[in-house]
Protein backbone atom coordinates (compact mmCIF):
# COMPACT_ATOMS: atom_id res chain seq x y z
CA UNK A 1 0.00 0.00 0.00
CA UNK A 2 0.72 3.83 -0.75
CA UNK A 3 2.83 5.21 2.01
CA UNK A 4 0.86 8.39 0.95
CA UNK A 5 -2.52 6.75 1.21
CA UNK A 6 -5.64 9.42 1.98
CA UNK A 7 -9.15 9.37 1.95
CA UNK A 8 -10.07 10.62 -1.60
CA UNK A 9 -7.56 7.72 -2.92
CA UNK A 10 -9.69 4.73 -1.15
CA UNK A 11 -12.84 6.69 -2.11
CA UNK A 12 -11.38 6.52 -5.47
CA UNK A 13 -10.43 2.89 -5.23
CA UNK A 14 -14.01 2.04 -4.02
CA UNK A 15 -15.41 3.41 -6.90
CA UNK A 16 -16.09 0.31 -9.00
CA UNK A 17 -18.04 -1.60 -6.47
CA UNK A 18 -19.95 1.95 -5.93
CA UNK A 19 -20.55 2.20 -9.49
CA UNK A 20 -22.22 -1.17 -9.49
CA UNK A 21 -24.76 -0.75 -6.36
CA UNK A 22 -25.55 2.40 -7.21
CA UNK A 23 -26.99 1.87 -11.00
CA UNK A 24 -29.09 -0.91 -9.50
CA UNK A 25 -30.52 1.47 -6.77
CA UNK A 26 -30.94 4.39 -8.94
CA UNK A 27 -31.98 2.72 -12.44
CA UNK A 28 -35.29 1.73 -11.49
CA UNK A 29 -35.54 5.09 -9.79
CA UNK A 30 -34.83 7.15 -12.38
CA UNK A 31 -37.53 5.05 -14.62
CA UNK A 32 -40.28 5.99 -12.46
CA UNK A 33 -39.61 9.57 -11.30
CA UNK A 34 -41.68 10.99 -14.07
CA UNK A 35 -44.50 9.85 -15.68
CA UNK A 36 -44.96 9.81 -19.45
CA UNK A 37 -47.53 12.78 -19.35
CA UNK A 38 -44.55 14.81 -17.39
CA UNK A 39 -41.80 13.35 -19.64
CA UNK A 40 -43.67 14.55 -22.98
CA UNK A 41 -44.43 18.04 -21.47
CA UNK A 42 -40.79 18.94 -20.75
CA UNK A 43 -40.04 21.61 -23.40
CA UNK A 44 -37.04 22.72 -21.52
CA UNK A 45 -34.07 21.79 -19.20
CA UNK A 46 -32.10 23.32 -16.88
CA UNK A 47 -29.84 22.02 -14.88
CA UNK A 48 -28.57 23.47 -11.70
CA UNK A 49 -26.49 23.27 -8.56
CA UNK A 50 -23.64 24.21 -7.00
CA UNK A 51 -19.76 23.07 -6.96
CA UNK A 52 -19.16 19.23 -7.65
CA UNK A 53 -22.84 19.20 -8.46
CA UNK A 54 -22.58 22.01 -11.00
CA UNK A 55 -19.59 20.36 -12.03
CA UNK A 56 -21.75 17.39 -12.64
CA UNK A 57 -24.48 19.16 -14.59
CA UNK A 58 -21.83 20.48 -17.00
CA UNK A 59 -20.39 17.03 -17.52
CA UNK A 60 -24.06 15.65 -18.80
CA UNK A 61 -25.41 18.71 -20.45
CA UNK A 62 -24.30 17.59 -23.61
CA UNK A 63 -26.11 14.22 -22.98
CA UNK A 64 -28.85 15.79 -22.38
CA UNK A 65 -29.67 17.24 -25.20
CA UNK A 66 -27.95 14.61 -27.43
CA UNK A 67 -30.27 12.00 -26.11
CA UNK A 68 -33.40 14.20 -24.98
CA UNK A 69 -33.26 16.80 -28.23
CA UNK A 70 -34.68 18.98 -25.66
CA UNK A 71 -32.98 21.90 -25.32
CA UNK A 72 -30.75 22.20 -21.74
CA UNK A 73 -28.46 24.80 -20.09
CA UNK A 74 -26.71 24.83 -16.78
CA UNK A 75 -27.22 27.53 -14.51
CA UNK A 76 -25.73 28.04 -11.76
CA UNK A 77 -28.10 28.42 -8.54
CA UNK A 78 -26.99 32.16 -7.82
CA UNK A 79 -27.82 32.77 -11.45
CA UNK A 80 -30.88 30.98 -11.49
CA UNK A 81 -32.47 32.48 -7.86
CA UNK A 82 -31.23 35.73 -8.24
CA UNK A 83 -30.85 36.69 -12.15
CA UNK A 84 -32.66 34.51 -14.12
CA UNK A 85 -35.75 36.29 -16.01
CA UNK A 86 -38.71 34.63 -14.44
CA UNK A 87 -40.38 34.81 -17.69
CA UNK A 88 -38.64 31.86 -18.63
CA UNK A 89 -39.69 30.23 -15.47
CA UNK A 90 -42.98 28.79 -15.70
CA UNK A 91 -43.19 29.82 -19.36
CA UNK A 92 -45.25 26.99 -19.96
CA UNK A 93 -47.43 24.71 -17.40
CA UNK A 94 -44.91 22.88 -15.48
CA UNK A 95 -41.79 24.05 -17.63
CA UNK A 96 -39.00 24.16 -17.97
CA UNK A 97 -38.05 21.06 -15.95
CA UNK A 98 -35.34 22.09 -13.59
CA UNK A 99 -32.88 19.31 -12.14
CA UNK A 100 -31.27 19.66 -8.73
CA UNK A 101 -28.62 17.54 -7.66
CA UNK A 102 -27.10 17.64 -4.04
CA UNK A 103 -26.93 14.67 -1.97
CA UNK A 104 -26.91 16.49 1.55
CA UNK A 105 -29.70 19.14 -0.23
CA UNK A 106 -28.45 21.73 2.30
CA UNK A 107 -27.44 24.08 0.03
CA UNK A 108 -29.05 27.86 0.69
CA UNK A 109 -28.85 28.72 -2.64
CA UNK A 110 -29.67 25.76 -4.57
CA UNK A 111 -32.62 25.71 -1.67
CA UNK A 112 -33.59 29.16 -2.90
CA UNK A 113 -33.17 28.37 -6.66
CA UNK A 114 -35.86 25.62 -6.77
CA UNK A 115 -37.76 27.82 -4.54
CA UNK A 116 -38.11 30.57 -7.26
CA UNK A 117 -38.30 28.36 -10.17
CA UNK A 118 -41.28 26.46 -8.28
CA UNK A 119 -42.72 29.65 -7.55
CA UNK A 120 -42.54 30.46 -10.86
CA UNK A 121 -44.40 27.32 -12.36
CA UNK A 122 -41.05 25.24 -13.19
CA UNK A 123 -41.46 21.72 -12.34
CA UNK A 124 -38.18 20.71 -10.10
CA UNK A 125 -36.53 17.60 -9.48
CA UNK A 126 -34.71 17.17 -6.75
CA UNK A 127 -31.56 14.54 -6.60
CA UNK A 128 -30.42 14.17 -2.98
CA UNK A 129 -29.94 12.38 -0.13
CA UNK A 130 -32.38 13.65 1.99
CA UNK A 131 -35.97 14.35 1.61
CA UNK A 132 -36.55 16.36 4.84
CA UNK A 133 -33.62 19.02 3.30
CA UNK A 134 -33.84 22.30 2.07
CA UNK A 135 -33.91 21.04 -1.70
CA UNK A 136 -36.34 17.99 -0.76
CA UNK A 137 -38.71 19.86 0.70
CA UNK A 138 -38.59 22.55 -1.82
CA UNK A 139 -38.70 20.49 -4.69
CA UNK A 140 -41.83 19.50 -6.52
CA UNK A 141 -40.32 16.06 -6.75
CA UNK A 142 -37.40 14.19 -5.15
CA UNK A 143 -35.02 10.99 -6.59
CA UNK A 144 -33.51 9.36 -3.61
CA UNK A 145 -29.83 8.79 -3.36
CA UNK A 146 -28.63 6.43 -1.00
CA UNK A 147 -24.98 6.60 -1.08
CA UNK A 148 -23.43 4.67 1.65
CA UNK A 149 -21.43 6.58 3.85
CA UNK A 150 -17.66 6.50 3.73
CA UNK A 151 -15.26 8.81 5.42
CA UNK A 152 -15.10 12.16 4.35
CA UNK A 153 -13.23 13.42 1.76
CA UNK A 154 -13.59 16.12 -0.92
CA UNK A 155 -16.44 14.38 -3.07
CA UNK A 156 -15.26 11.95 -5.42
CA UNK A 157 -18.02 9.25 -4.63
CA UNK A 158 -21.06 11.43 -4.60
CA UNK A 159 -19.63 13.15 -7.57
CA UNK A 160 -19.98 9.67 -9.28
CA UNK A 161 -23.36 9.28 -8.41
CA UNK A 162 -24.42 12.51 -9.27
CA UNK A 163 -23.42 12.35 -12.97
CA UNK A 164 -24.91 8.93 -13.04
CA UNK A 165 -28.31 9.32 -11.52
CA UNK A 166 -28.21 12.22 -13.87
CA UNK A 167 -27.23 10.27 -17.02
CA UNK A 168 -29.76 7.67 -16.11
CA UNK A 169 -32.35 10.44 -16.28
CA UNK A 170 -31.66 11.47 -19.80
CA UNK A 171 -31.34 8.39 -21.01
CA UNK A 172 -35.38 7.74 -19.74
CA UNK A 173 -36.63 10.80 -20.63
CA UNK A 174 -35.09 10.31 -24.48
CA UNK A 175 -36.18 6.66 -24.50
CA UNK A 176 -39.72 7.69 -23.19
CA UNK A 177 -39.85 10.49 -25.85
CA UNK A 178 -38.89 7.65 -28.76
CA UNK A 179 -35.93 9.10 -29.52
CA UNK A 180 -34.46 5.29 -29.97
CA UNK A 181 -35.47 2.01 -28.97
CA UNK A 182 -36.14 0.90 -25.53
CA UNK A 183 -33.10 -1.89 -26.88
CA UNK A 184 -30.66 1.20 -27.23
CA UNK A 185 -31.20 2.41 -23.73
CA UNK A 186 -30.70 -0.46 -22.60
CA UNK A 187 -27.24 -0.63 -24.67
CA UNK A 188 -26.79 3.08 -23.37
CA UNK A 189 -27.45 2.10 -19.83
CA UNK A 190 -24.99 -0.89 -20.21
CA UNK A 191 -22.18 1.26 -21.45
CA UNK A 192 -22.78 3.25 -18.12
CA UNK A 193 -23.00 -0.09 -15.97
CA UNK A 194 -19.88 -1.91 -17.24
CA UNK A 195 -17.72 0.80 -17.14
CA UNK A 196 -17.42 -0.21 -13.02
CA UNK A 197 -15.15 -3.46 -14.39
CA UNK A 198 -12.93 -1.29 -17.35
CA UNK A 199 -12.48 1.34 -14.43
CA UNK A 200 -11.23 -1.64 -11.54
CA UNK A 201 -8.90 -3.03 -14.40
CA UNK A 202 -7.55 0.46 -14.78
CA UNK A 203 -7.27 1.27 -11.28
CA UNK A 204 -3.63 0.04 -10.27
CA UNK A 205 -2.07 2.17 -12.91
CA UNK A 206 -3.94 5.24 -12.55
CA UNK A 207 -3.16 5.14 -8.81
CA UNK A 208 0.53 4.23 -9.52
CA UNK A 209 0.70 7.11 -12.77
CA UNK A 210 -1.26 9.42 -9.66
CA UNK A 211 1.21 8.94 -6.71
CA UNK A 212 4.37 9.62 -9.34
CA UNK A 213 2.82 12.44 -10.82
CA UNK A 214 1.88 14.00 -7.60
CA UNK A 215 5.37 13.61 -6.32
CA UNK A 216 6.98 15.61 -9.51
CA UNK A 217 4.26 18.13 -8.80
CA UNK A 218 3.18 18.49 -5.18
CA UNK A 219 5.54 21.77 -4.74
CA UNK A 220 4.04 23.38 -7.76
CA UNK A 221 2.52 26.47 -6.83
CA UNK A 222 -0.27 26.35 -9.15
CA UNK A 223 -2.28 24.21 -11.75
CA UNK A 224 -4.80 24.70 -14.56
CA UNK A 225 -7.25 22.26 -15.83
CA UNK A 226 -8.54 22.33 -19.33
CA UNK A 227 -10.94 20.47 -21.63
CA UNK A 228 -13.63 20.96 -24.13
CA UNK A 229 -17.27 19.89 -24.56
CA UNK A 230 -18.12 17.51 -21.69
CA UNK A 231 -14.76 16.80 -20.99
CA UNK A 232 -14.70 20.49 -19.15
CA UNK A 233 -17.02 19.26 -16.53
CA UNK A 234 -13.95 16.95 -15.31
CA UNK A 235 -11.18 19.65 -15.39
CA UNK A 236 -13.18 21.86 -13.48
CA UNK A 237 -13.82 18.83 -10.99
CA UNK A 238 -9.70 18.77 -10.98
CA UNK A 239 -9.32 21.92 -10.13
CA UNK A 240 -11.73 22.13 -7.36
CA UNK A 241 -10.28 19.15 -5.83
CA UNK A 242 -6.86 20.90 -5.94
CA UNK A 243 -8.70 23.81 -4.43
CA UNK A 244 -10.36 21.82 -1.15
CA UNK A 245 -7.77 18.77 -1.10
CA UNK A 246 -4.86 20.54 -1.31
CA UNK A 247 -5.37 24.35 -0.86
CA UNK A 248 -3.20 25.33 -3.29
CA UNK A 249 -3.97 27.72 -6.54
CA UNK A 250 -6.48 26.16 -9.38
CA UNK A 251 -7.84 27.38 -12.79
CA UNK A 252 -10.36 25.53 -14.76
CA UNK A 253 -10.83 26.47 -18.93
CA UNK A 254 -11.57 25.31 -22.30
CA UNK A 255 -9.05 24.45 -24.63
CA UNK A 256 -9.42 27.09 -26.83
CA UNK A 257 -9.33 29.88 -24.21
CA UNK A 258 -6.06 27.92 -22.76
CA UNK A 259 -4.29 29.67 -25.32
CA UNK A 260 -5.87 32.69 -25.12
CA UNK A 261 -4.77 32.94 -21.40
CA UNK A 262 -3.13 30.31 -19.32
CA UNK A 263 0.07 29.91 -21.23
CA UNK A 264 1.53 33.52 -20.30
CA UNK A 265 1.90 31.80 -17.20
CA UNK A 266 5.50 32.70 -16.19
CA UNK A 267 6.34 29.76 -14.44
CA UNK A 268 6.47 27.49 -17.24
CA UNK A 269 8.39 24.88 -15.02
CA UNK A 270 6.25 24.75 -11.89
CA UNK A 271 2.76 25.23 -12.99
CA UNK A 272 0.57 21.67 -13.27
CA UNK A 273 -1.17 21.61 -16.75
CA UNK A 274 -4.25 18.51 -16.47
CA UNK A 275 -6.19 18.24 -20.42
CA UNK A 276 -9.20 16.06 -19.91
CA UNK A 277 -10.26 14.98 -23.51
CA UNK A 278 -11.72 11.51 -24.91
CA UNK A 279 -11.14 10.22 -28.20
CA UNK A 280 -14.27 11.07 -29.66
CA UNK A 281 -14.83 14.59 -28.27
CA UNK A 282 -15.97 16.60 -30.98
CA UNK A 283 -12.57 19.10 -30.04
CA UNK A 284 -10.19 17.22 -29.79
CA UNK A 285 -8.24 18.93 -32.75
CA UNK A 286 -7.98 21.68 -31.02
CA UNK A 287 -6.94 20.08 -27.34
CA UNK A 288 -3.97 18.18 -29.37
CA UNK A 289 -3.08 21.55 -30.56
CA UNK A 290 -3.17 23.07 -26.98
CA UNK A 291 -1.73 19.58 -25.75
CA UNK A 292 1.69 19.92 -28.36
CA UNK A 293 1.56 23.67 -27.70
CA UNK A 294 1.89 22.62 -23.67
CA UNK A 295 4.16 20.35 -23.30
CA UNK A 296 6.18 19.84 -26.54
CA UNK A 297 6.34 23.96 -27.63
CA UNK A 298 6.69 25.36 -23.98
CA UNK A 299 7.88 22.10 -21.65
CA UNK A 300 5.27 22.89 -19.11
CA UNK A 301 4.52 19.96 -16.80
CA UNK A 302 1.19 18.10 -18.55
CA UNK A 303 -0.96 15.35 -18.07
CA UNK A 304 -3.45 14.29 -20.22
CA UNK A 305 -6.77 11.82 -19.35
CA UNK A 306 -8.19 10.51 -22.22
CA UNK A 307 -9.34 6.80 -23.55
CA UNK A 308 -7.37 6.92 -26.44
CA UNK A 309 -3.55 7.58 -25.33
CA UNK A 310 -2.03 6.88 -28.78
CA UNK A 311 -3.60 10.42 -29.64
CA UNK A 312 -1.67 11.86 -27.29
CA UNK A 313 1.69 9.56 -27.12
CA UNK A 314 4.99 11.71 -27.95
CA UNK A 315 4.03 15.35 -26.90
CA UNK A 316 5.69 15.00 -24.02
CA UNK A 317 2.71 14.79 -21.58
CA UNK A 318 1.91 11.96 -19.25
CA UNK A 319 -1.11 10.24 -20.10
CA UNK A 320 -3.50 8.28 -17.80
CA UNK A 321 -5.98 6.21 -19.37
CA UNK A 322 -9.28 5.89 -18.58
CA UNK A 323 -12.30 3.02 -19.53
CA UNK A 324 -13.02 3.27 -23.33
CA UNK A 325 -16.82 3.46 -23.69
CA UNK A 326 -19.55 3.01 -26.63
CA UNK A 327 -20.75 5.94 -26.48
CA UNK A 328 -18.67 9.06 -25.79
CA UNK A 329 -21.31 10.64 -23.63
CA UNK A 330 -21.00 7.71 -21.07
CA UNK A 331 -17.14 8.72 -19.92
CA UNK A 332 -18.49 11.17 -18.06
CA UNK A 333 -18.80 8.93 -15.23
CA UNK A 334 -15.30 7.99 -14.73
CA UNK A 335 -13.65 10.90 -16.48
CA UNK A 336 -12.58 12.94 -13.61
CA UNK A 337 -11.15 9.93 -11.30
CA UNK A 338 -7.09 10.45 -12.20
CA UNK A 339 -7.97 14.21 -10.90
CA UNK A 340 -9.35 12.60 -7.91
CA UNK A 341 -6.43 10.22 -7.61
CA UNK A 342 -3.92 13.37 -8.10
CA UNK A 343 -5.43 15.78 -5.67
CA UNK A 344 -5.40 13.45 -3.06
CA UNK A 345 -2.12 12.12 -3.12
CA UNK A 346 -0.53 16.15 -3.50
CA UNK A 347 -2.69 16.69 -0.26
CA UNK A 348 -1.17 13.56 1.19
CA UNK A 349 2.31 14.40 0.20
CA UNK A 350 2.51 18.25 1.56
CA UNK A 351 0.65 17.06 4.62
CA UNK A 352 -2.44 19.24 4.34
CA UNK A 353 -5.85 18.66 5.75
CA UNK A 354 -9.02 18.81 3.82
CA UNK A 355 -10.68 21.73 3.43
CA UNK A 356 -7.77 23.34 5.73
CA UNK A 357 -9.94 21.49 8.85
CA UNK A 358 -11.95 24.37 8.79
CA UNK A 359 -10.11 26.29 11.52
CA UNK A 360 -8.74 29.55 11.55
CA UNK A 361 -9.39 31.25 8.96
CA UNK A 362 -11.40 28.60 7.45
CA UNK A 363 -13.69 28.23 10.73
CA UNK A 364 -16.92 30.16 9.64
CA UNK A 365 -17.16 27.37 7.07
CA UNK A 366 -17.27 24.38 9.69
CA UNK A 367 -20.10 21.76 9.01
CA UNK A 368 -20.14 23.32 5.52
CA UNK A 369 -21.78 26.64 7.69
CA UNK A 370 -20.66 28.78 4.17
CA UNK A 371 -22.67 27.16 2.04
CA UNK A 372 -26.11 26.41 4.75
CA UNK A 373 -26.57 29.24 6.55
CA UNK A 374 -27.54 31.90 4.07
CA UNK A 375 -30.03 34.40 3.45
CA UNK A 376 -32.79 33.22 1.54
CA UNK A 377 -34.30 36.29 -0.55
CA UNK A 378 -36.89 35.16 -2.34
CA UNK A 379 -39.14 37.90 -4.41
CA UNK B 1 -40.67 -31.33 -34.84
CA UNK B 2 -40.06 -27.77 -33.78
CA UNK B 3 -37.69 -25.08 -35.00
CA UNK B 4 -36.78 -21.84 -34.01
CA UNK B 5 -36.14 -18.94 -35.70
CA UNK B 6 -34.84 -15.87 -35.67
CA UNK B 7 -35.74 -12.51 -37.52
CA UNK B 8 -34.83 -8.78 -37.04
CA UNK B 9 -37.48 -6.09 -37.86
CA UNK B 10 -38.09 -2.26 -38.07
CA UNK B 11 -40.09 -0.06 -36.62
CA UNK B 12 -44.02 -0.92 -37.62
CA UNK B 13 -42.95 -3.89 -39.27
CA UNK B 14 -45.13 -6.23 -41.55
CA UNK B 15 -42.75 -9.44 -42.12
CA UNK B 16 -43.39 -12.55 -44.06
CA UNK B 17 -42.54 -15.89 -42.37
CA UNK B 18 -44.80 -17.52 -45.29
CA UNK B 19 -41.68 -19.10 -47.65
CA UNK B 20 -39.57 -19.89 -44.11
CA UNK B 21 -42.76 -21.79 -42.33
CA UNK B 22 -43.89 -23.34 -46.22
CA UNK B 23 -40.54 -24.84 -46.61
CA UNK B 24 -39.85 -26.06 -43.22
CA UNK B 25 -43.71 -28.08 -43.85
CA UNK B 26 -42.97 -29.58 -47.06
CA UNK B 27 -39.83 -30.43 -46.14
CA UNK B 28 -40.87 -31.91 -42.86
CA UNK B 29 -42.47 -35.23 -44.52
CA UNK B 30 -45.75 -35.13 -42.96
CA UNK B 31 -48.48 -35.28 -45.15
CA UNK B 32 -51.56 -34.56 -42.93
CA UNK B 33 -51.06 -32.61 -39.18
CA UNK B 34 -50.75 -29.33 -38.08
CA UNK B 35 -48.64 -26.45 -38.25
CA UNK B 36 -48.94 -24.13 -34.61
CA UNK B 37 -46.31 -20.73 -35.07
CA UNK B 38 -46.10 -18.89 -31.91
CA UNK B 39 -43.79 -15.71 -31.05
CA UNK B 40 -42.78 -15.22 -27.75
CA UNK B 41 -43.10 -11.65 -27.55
CA UNK B 42 -45.30 -9.12 -25.74
CA UNK B 43 -45.15 -6.06 -28.17
CA UNK B 44 -45.06 -8.26 -31.56
CA UNK B 45 -48.33 -10.35 -33.29
CA UNK B 46 -48.72 -13.59 -35.88
CA UNK B 47 -51.36 -12.74 -38.38
CA UNK B 48 -52.22 -13.99 -42.07
CA UNK B 49 -53.28 -11.19 -44.57
CA UNK B 50 -52.95 -10.85 -48.22
CA UNK B 51 -49.59 -10.78 -50.03
CA UNK B 52 -50.33 -9.02 -52.92
CA UNK B 53 -50.52 -5.31 -52.22
CA UNK B 54 -47.83 -4.16 -50.23
CA UNK B 55 -50.35 -1.03 -49.04
CA UNK B 56 -51.90 -3.36 -47.39
CA UNK B 57 -49.36 -3.69 -44.89
CA UNK B 58 -49.29 -0.31 -44.21
CA UNK B 59 -53.05 -0.39 -44.06
CA UNK B 60 -53.22 -2.98 -41.51
CA UNK B 61 -50.59 -1.66 -39.80
CA UNK B 62 -52.31 2.13 -39.48
CA UNK B 63 -55.43 0.65 -38.38
CA UNK B 64 -54.06 -1.32 -35.51
CA UNK B 65 -52.36 1.91 -34.28
CA UNK B 66 -55.78 3.66 -35.03
CA UNK B 67 -57.49 1.46 -33.28
CA UNK B 68 -54.81 1.41 -30.04
CA UNK B 69 -52.77 4.89 -30.77
CA UNK B 70 -49.48 5.34 -28.79
CA UNK B 71 -50.72 7.43 -26.40
CA UNK B 72 -49.21 9.19 -22.72
CA UNK B 73 -51.57 7.85 -20.48
CA UNK B 74 -51.54 4.54 -20.70
CA UNK B 75 -51.27 2.82 -16.60
CA UNK B 76 -48.18 1.06 -17.83
CA UNK B 77 -45.41 3.37 -17.94
CA UNK B 78 -42.45 1.10 -17.17
CA UNK B 79 -40.99 1.26 -20.51
CA UNK B 80 -42.16 3.12 -23.32
CA UNK B 81 -45.39 4.77 -24.42
CA UNK B 82 -45.02 2.57 -27.76
CA UNK B 83 -44.22 -0.31 -25.48
CA UNK B 84 -47.63 0.05 -23.87
CA UNK B 85 -49.30 0.46 -26.60
CA UNK B 86 -47.81 -2.13 -28.52
CA UNK B 87 -49.12 -4.83 -24.78
CA UNK B 88 -52.86 -4.21 -26.11
CA UNK B 89 -52.01 -4.26 -29.98
CA UNK B 90 -50.08 -7.43 -29.01
CA UNK B 91 -52.47 -9.00 -27.06
CA UNK B 92 -56.03 -8.35 -29.39
CA UNK B 93 -53.73 -9.53 -32.82
CA UNK B 94 -52.62 -12.16 -30.78
CA UNK B 95 -49.17 -14.35 -30.72
CA UNK B 96 -49.89 -17.70 -32.00
CA UNK B 97 -52.19 -19.73 -34.47
CA UNK B 98 -52.31 -22.82 -36.25
CA UNK B 99 -52.75 -24.46 -39.78
CA UNK B 100 -53.35 -27.34 -41.13
CA UNK B 101 -51.34 -29.52 -43.14
CA UNK B 102 -52.20 -31.22 -45.84
CA UNK B 103 -51.22 -33.48 -48.88
CA UNK B 104 -47.50 -32.09 -47.44
CA UNK B 105 -48.11 -28.86 -47.36
CA UNK B 106 -49.14 -25.62 -45.51
CA UNK B 107 -52.97 -24.94 -45.87
CA UNK B 108 -53.37 -21.59 -47.32
CA UNK B 109 -55.52 -19.67 -49.44
CA UNK B 110 -54.37 -18.49 -52.71
CA UNK B 111 -53.77 -15.10 -51.11
CA UNK B 112 -52.44 -15.72 -48.27
CA UNK B 113 -49.38 -14.98 -46.30
CA UNK B 114 -48.39 -15.36 -42.77
CA UNK B 115 -46.93 -12.26 -40.75
CA UNK B 116 -44.77 -11.04 -38.19
CA UNK B 117 -46.06 -8.01 -37.08
CA UNK B 118 -43.72 -5.31 -35.39
CA UNK B 119 -45.13 -3.43 -32.58
CA UNK B 120 -41.97 -1.77 -31.53
CA UNK B 121 -39.03 -2.41 -33.13
CA UNK B 122 -36.36 -2.38 -34.74
CA UNK B 123 -35.84 -5.46 -32.29
CA UNK B 124 -34.58 -8.57 -32.75
CA UNK B 125 -36.95 -11.05 -32.78
CA UNK B 126 -37.90 -15.17 -32.85
CA UNK B 127 -40.67 -16.92 -33.10
CA UNK B 128 -41.14 -21.23 -33.02
CA UNK B 129 -42.95 -23.69 -35.42
CA UNK B 130 -44.42 -26.99 -34.19
CA UNK B 131 -45.14 -29.37 -36.53
CA UNK B 132 -48.18 -32.43 -35.53
CA UNK B 133 -48.33 -35.28 -37.23
CA UNK B 134 -51.77 -36.67 -37.05
CA UNK B 135 -52.12 -39.57 -35.08
CA UNK B 136 -53.70 -41.84 -38.04
CA UNK B 137 -51.94 -40.05 -41.03
CA UNK B 138 -48.94 -41.04 -43.32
Amino acid sequence: MSKFDNAMRRQALSLPALLEEQYHDLEPKARSILSFQEIFSIQRIILTGCGDSRAASMAVKLAFEELTGIPTEVVTALDLSRYYDPKQLGFAPRNPLVIAVSNSGGVARVGEAIQRAVGAGAFALGVTGRRDSLLGRSASRVLDLEIPSFESAPGVRSYLVSVLSLLLLAIRLGEVRGRYTMDQANAYRRDLLRQGEALERLLPALDEKAEAQAGRWKDFDAFDFAGAGKDLAAAWYGHAKIFEAAGKRAMCVNAEEWLHLNFFMRDVDTTGTSVVCTGRNRGICRVREMVHHAAADMGRPTAVVTDEPELFRGEGAEIFEIPKTEYDFSSALTNFVPLALLAGFVSAMIGETYGRGCKGPWAFADHGAGITQSAIILD
Amino acid sequence: MLKHFKLQTAERDVVSLTEDIKAFVEGSGIREGLCTICTPHTTAGLTVTSFWDPNGFLDLQDEICRLIPTRIDFKHQHDTPQDAAGHVKSSLIGVSFSLPIHEGKLLLGHSQGIYFLEFDGPRNREYFVKLIRDPDGP
